[in-house]
């Protein structure tokens, strides 16, 4: 059970076990055991609200900032963690717990830093596929080619009237968004991705909640 | 639809944006008279012509800035500012 009481003024379980903003129950999709119509244009949505996600945020001048080494607008992968240049003063890490922490353990804290860790409070959704873009086009008003949006580029933008941090992060060459809101808005926006691709017939979608 | 070109962002479709209002130097608290005061929260000069205006880019970098608009055209003829490096309140 998550609570704002802190630790060691009560009894709260140190690691509160992960719960998915996206309910099982309330998923309206097709279900993963669908086969594709088309070989090679299946478009998959995971739900990896689980990955940690921690934010940083690292005013001018300090270390901690050069040590992120990743430009707003931008991303670079470290040993398995994700690091996202996602607003001008602001980075997220995302990533396995443990490479995660230990590369938020390494910044020098000096300055005006700060981190915070997300993993509760954002929802985090996985599009993967090589029509993936023309989904987002549906809901999103940026412009998704590989020009303006290349492999690695971090935007933060209106998706479906929700408000959400978007990385290109491809997979094995094949384009692939991860797409992070807040938490409250998850089902919604799961449900606004999986409506989206109807538009387009381009074979069937399958979704997964782990 | 009006594109707005943020400084950071850039071009981003206004409902992206929040349009804080008319940009203008924010008086001196402590020497300012109740009118200048009263003219700074209320008073607006709406002009048909060009505007100096600030915005606030919501769903992008959170950033506030500055930027000149035709209110009739709706044609932007300025780069942008960032109000941080202006060193003054939106």
């Amino acid at each position: 059970m998550l609570t704002s009481t802190r630790m060691e003024c009560g009894s709260v379980a140190e690691l509160p076990a992960f719960e998915s903003p996206v309910s099982r129950s309330f998923v309206s999709f097709e279900g993963a055991s669908m086969e594709s119509r088309q070989p090679g244009t299946a478009l998959t949505l995971h739900d990896v609200s689980a990955t940690t996600k921690i934010i940083v945020r690292a005013g001018p001048g300090t270390a901690a900032r050069h040590q992120l080494d990743a430009a707003f607008g931008t991303s670079r992968t470290e040993k398995g963690v994700l690091v996202i240049g996602q607003r001008p003063d602001e980075w997220t890490i995302l990533g396995p717990a443990a490479a995660s922490r230990a590369l938020v353990d390494g910044l020098d804290r000096s300055g005006h830093v700060s981190v915070i860790d997300h993993t509760h409070s954002r929802a985090l959704f996985r599009l993967t596929g090589a029509e993936a873009a023309s989904v987002l086009e549906k809901l999103c008003s940026l412009d998704w080619n590989d020009h303006m949006t290349p492999d690695g580029a971090a935007v933060s933008a209106s998706v479906a009237k929700v408000t959400c941090d978007i990385v290109r992060n491809d997979v094995d060459g094949t384009r692939s968004y991860l797409i992070s809101c807040d938490r409250s808005y998850g089902q919604y926006l799961f449900d606004a991705i999986l409506d989206a691709r109807h538009e387009f017939g381009i074979g069937p979608l399958v979704a997964s909640v782990s | 639809m009006l594109i707005v070109p943020c400084p950071n962002c850039g071009p981003r479709n206004a409902a992206d944006l929040r349009y804080v209002g008319e940009s203008r130097p924010r008086p001196d608290p402590n020497s300012a008279s109740a009118k200048e005061w009263r003219a700074y929260l209320y008073e607006r000069a709406n002009p048909a012509g060009m505007l100096r205006e600030t915005w606030y880019c919501r769903s992008g970098c959170r950033r506030y800035f500055v930027l000149e608009r035709d209110t009739v055209s709706n044609e932007f003829t300025n780069p942008p500012t960032p109000v941080a490096k202006l060193g003054k309140r939106p």
